[in-house]
């Protein structure tokens, strides 16, 4: 393998990469905090999609449409943790994942109801690559990279460094202690879920850039995003964020060796190989079982 | 009417099936096992392959029961003493991994193209008989399911692996060791799922690695949950409510005649997800479970 | 959604609803009294969601086309609509309630070949007619189809490959190469167009095989263009074909690509724009020059979705469907049972006969006891003795950003 091929290997790897990082980051937030896998992950992303797209035709402008979609997603994760998920609290992880699977359905078939089967596009200027050591770097790619980064920085910045992020991490990691020091859930449960909202818009809005707007667009990231969660340590949000990273790149760079169709198996067996050999994820804690 | 009644009798029997398998391994000894659908695809490809090199069906059942246990052997060897959670993204990992390897390894699959053909017991009866005759055997499966889950869990080792479910570490404090126990019902509950994939592939005489993705997963699960996890008629209820739901829900048609075709299909799904909502938030034992889990 | 479907469906179900309960009590009456039921039964969720809707408006509005050209004479049509789900065993249970509790003599529309091969057997054992739009050559055998019951509208995937390699012929293609989807389809219409390929003396190293669902082929096509061909065939869908040809041009590919016809839709020819296909070689079955039938289609596919009927290849099989099953409904008479209907179904469809383009012409013709031949919106639908269309193929260039048709394959 030739270092250019390589370099143009890990480049589609690494943006593949961060949007599985969006998406394992939503999942692992969720995780933490709510204490439950949210396979509705990949249709907020899905209608984040569609909200951009929409956005975009209305207003003629690509960034309206997404931070249109960054909106409306926020507000429907905020909403689906209201009415369904708040009702969870204090139950073991499967009831909530099923209904979190109904609320996937509903989304998905809600979309369809009013919109349709079609495949739709954003509109994006295309434009020759760039060439930067033998690597090929298309413009739209540095942007999504670059917004990616930020908005994981972000979110993870929100985690560590802001009072209502501290906050989150107690009620993450012992969330009878927090209540009984005073944490208010209320307000901890709406920032979460707005975050959750704000990472699956613009990883929906990722993937509909770079491929094609249909229903089932991000229920099928669902698996990837499951996999960085749990990989990056289970309740870790940064783990989460480089082991999807990690994953996106693993795919990319195995495939000269395992060909296409086993570039994904691989990053699952890889994902069962480090849990077998180190049960905490990559940066979790050892943690007694609970 | 009674073609299709048996057709969806045979598959909810098939479901039904399914869920005793995973009721063995959640329900009784609290394993989130998400790869139920490898499995099934190891018990339907295996009876298939031998069935069309000229075994005989017995044989062909027995042995997708068997590989399928196999199968689970290594995957739970390697994974039983992680979390629960672990387990389920584990899981799930392998279904995946495996479907990637029916996909691909065309010489003994026929991958994407499938294998067409499969021969079906009682196929001489003709239609009607023919399909009776194929129900009773999913039910005749069905009950055998049922008695081995009622004998175990009534057994001592029944009781051993719900006290693995409700306090691990204190069944471990008596020296036992839970792990080797999850094992033997990990297996035997993959038993189950293979013998309900071989059921599948023969009724079908058609599959295809398209056939087994995680929504099969997800929808057992659905019906485990649906029907009380931890109860023996609780697989069997749920799987009844989970085929309910499912083809139920063509007939809404008639109820809705504003709705164009088309919509209809958005329509079901849209009932199902409702469906699992409500019934998670108001019903959480599921059918036939006690409230105090 | 125009008003006058669901007055259609709600007709459909006061029957149906009547008919559903007397047939229950009374079992299935002679035929001569009994309306002919078809099932449309078609992707609308799923894999081929993207054309599954409108497939199946399509034959609702071609059914609704018939009777108002005045119907099949003795024999009123009514007509029940399922979702495969793009799933085998969905379909299965799906075909079993079309068959057994809606009482269909024929099942038309499927897409997928593993859905049609899983309700072939089953339309075969109740004796009903299936049309379908699946290119598996397992579907027209003469074990899988032996009462030719099973009719396809669509180009085998022999058939696709022949023409792969017809184009490279006429386009004096040096060096092939080829990239398929990861299904059975592609698959098989790329191994075809190696071995024709390979049979006129040509050279084609292994088809790159991809997954679908990623958001960058660049390392696919990497491997593709390695030998530095100078004609390439990718065969795939919509996503992944938009994906690969943008990235073909980032990466400065000069060789010819040829895609199939439903690999490429209105929305990523707005995309892509003129530049990024310019050049792009797209094949497709066709019907004769100036199908009026065609037309027809494309008006009321508008009208019904908004998009134009060339963005639906499938839909206008469908439409096809409809016609030739209608004509030889007529034909065969309003006591005929399927066996009748499908020997006739050749004989309004092939050639020796009139040329018509609609059932209203075709209707007229034959009540005066012509000979008719339909000329279709998808092709000139003419059918071998496997019960298999015998495409005709035309091949088009992007210029400019809009499609010309160049040449014919015959």
């Amino acid at each position: 393998m030739s270092a250019a091929v390589g370099l143009n290997l890990a480049v589609a790897g690494l943006i593949q990469g961060l949007l599985i990082a969006l998406a394992g980051l939503a999942v692992s937030l969720c995780f933490a905090v709510a204490r439950f896998p949210n396979a509705a992950t990949g249709d907020f992303m899905t209608f984040a999609a569609y909200a951009g797209v929409a956005a975009q035709a209305w207003t003629g402008s690509l960034l309206a449409g997404a931070a249109s979609a960054v909106l409306l997603t926020a507000g429907l994760a905020v909403a689906s943790y209201v009415l369904v998920f708040r009702n969870f609290r204090g139950r073991s992880l499967v009831a909530p994942l099923i209904a979190s699977i109904g609320l996937a359905f509903l989304l998905r078939s809600v979309l369809t109801f009013f919109v349709g089967f079609d495949q739709h596009s954003f509109h994006v200027p295309i434009a020759r690559a760039i060439v930067f050591a033998g690597a090929r770097v298309r413009p739209i790619d540095l942007w999504l990279a670059g917004t990616s980064a930020v908005t994981l920085l972000a979110v993870l910045a929100v985690l560590f460094l802001t009072p209502i992020g501290r906050r989150m991490r107690a009620v993450a990691d012992n969330p009878e202690l927090a209540r009984a020091s005073g944490i208010r859930a209320r307000t901890v449960m709406l920032t979460l879920w707005t975050l959750i909202g704000a990472c699956s818009a613009v990883g929906g809005v990722m993937l509909g850039l770079q491929t094609v707007v249909v229903p089932e667009m991000g229920w099928n990231l669902l698996l990837p995003a499951f996999a960085a969660a749990v990989l990056g340590g289970v309740g870790n949000p940064t783990g989460a964020v480089l082991a999807g990273i990690a994953l996106g790149l693993v795919q990319a760079l195995s495939t000269p060796l395992v060909g296409f169709t086993y570039q994904t198996a691989i990053s699952f067996i890889l994902l069962i190989a480090t849990l077998v050999l180190r049960p905490q994820g990559l940066l979790g804690r050892a943690e007694p079982v609970r | 009417m009674q073609g299709y009644l048996t057709a969806v009798g045979t598959v909810g029997g098939i479901y039904a099936l399914l869920a005793l398998g995973l009721n063995l391994q959640y329900g009784f000894t609290g394993l989130i096992n998400f790869g139920v659908v490898a499995f099934y695809a190891v018990g339907a490809y295996t009876s298939a392959l031998l069935a069309l090199r000229g075994v005989p069906f017995v044989l062909d059942f027995a042995a997708a029961a068997v590989l399928a246990a196999l199968f689970a052997w290594p995957l739970g060897v390697m994974c039983l003493r992680l979390r629960d959670d672990y387990l389920a993204i584990v899981t799930l990992a392998f279904a995946e991994i495996l479907r990637t390897v029916i996909v691909s390894e065309e010489w003994l699959t026929n991958g994407t193209r499938g294998i067409p053909g499969i021969p079906r017991p009682f196929s001489g009866l003709g239609a009607a008989a023919g399909g009776f005759a194929y129900l009773a055997l999913v039910l005749a499966a069905m009950l055998a399911g049922v008695s081995l889950t009622v004998r175990l869990v009534g057994s001592p080792f029944g009781r051993l692996i719900q006290a693995i479910r409700d306090d691990e570490d204190a069944v471990r404090s008596v020296g036992k060791s839970p792990a080797r126990c999850k094992l033997v019902v990990f297996m035997i509950g993959a038993g189950l799922t293979g013998l309900a994939g071989a059921l599948y592939a023969h009724y079908l005489t058609y599959i295809s690695p398209d056939q087994f993705v995680p929504l099969l997963t997800f929808y057992v699960w659905i019906a485990v949950i649906m029907g009380g996890a931890g109860r023996v008629g609780g697989a069997i209820a749920g799987a009844a409510l989970l085929t309910l739901f499912l083809e139920g829900s063509r007939f809404l048609r008639d109820v809705l005649p504003f709705v164009s075709e088309v919509q209809m299909a958005s329509l079901r799904l849209a009932a199902i997800g409702l469906m699992l909502i409500l019934f998670t938030l108001y019903r959480p034992q599921g059918l036939l479970g006690r409230v105090a889990r | 959604m125009p008003v006058r479907k669901w007055m259609l469906t709600r007709r459909v179900l006061g029957q149906a609803g009547a008919a559903t309960a007397l047939a229950a009590v009374v079992g299935r009456p002679a035929r001569a009294d009994r309306p002919y039921r078809i099932g449309a039964l078609n992707p609308i969720t799923g894999a081929g969601s993207t054309y599954g809707s409108g497939m199946q408006k399509t034959i609702l509005f071609a059914l609704e086309e018939v009777k108002r050209a005045g119907g099949v004479d003795g024999r009123p049509i009514e007509v029940y609509a399922e979702d495969t789900q793009t799933s085998p065993d969905a379909a299965v249970l799906a075909a079993r309630k079309l068959i057994d509790a809606n009482k269909v003599d024929a099942i038309i529309g499927t897409w997928s070949s593993s859905v049609s091969l899983a309700v072939l057997p089953i339309t075969n054992e109740a004796n009903c007619l299936l049309l379908h739009t699946s290119s598996a050559p397992a579907l027209s055998t003469p074990a899988q189809n032996p009462k030719h019951l099973a009719w396809r509208f669509q180009a085998a995937s022999h058939q696709i490959g022949d023409a792969y390699a017809a184009i490279a012929a006429h386009e004096k293609a040096s060096r092939a190469a080829a990239m398929a989807f990861n299904n059975d389809v592609q698959i098989a219409s790329v191994g075809f167009f190696r071995s024709a390929w390979e049979k006129a003396g040509g050279k084609l190293p292994n088809p790159v095989v991809y997954e679908p669902n990623r958001t960058s082929y660049a390392a696919e096509l990497q491997q593709a263009l390695s030998e530095k061909p100078d004609f390439l065939v990718v065969s795939g869908y919509v996503p992944d074909t938009s994906i690969i040809l943008r990235e073909a041009y980032e990466a400065g590919n000069t060789a010819k690509i040829v895609i199939p016809g439903w690999a490429m839709g209105p929305a990523t020819v707005k995309a892509l724009g003129a530049e990024v296909l310019e050049g792009l070689i797209v094949v497709d079955a066709v019907p004769d020059a100036g199908s009026a039938a065609f037309k027809t289609f494309d008006a009321a596919y508008r009208a019904a979705t908004g998009n134009p009927g060339s963005s639906n290849i499938y839909a206008a099989m469908c439409y096809d469907m409809v016609a030739v099953l209608t004509l030889a409904m007529q034909k065969a008479g309003p006591s005929a049972d399927n066996a009748a209907i499908a020997q006739v179904i050749p004989e309004v469809a092939n050639p020796p006969g009139q040329a018509v383009s609609s059932f209203a012409e075709g209707r007229k013709l034959l009540q005066a006891g012509q000979k008719i031949n339909y000329e279709g919106a998808s092709g000139p639908i003419d059918f071998d003795e496997r019960g298999d269309v015998t495409p005709v193929f035309g091949v088009s260039v992007f210029h400019d950003g809009k499609l010309e048709q160049r040449y014919l394959l015959k």
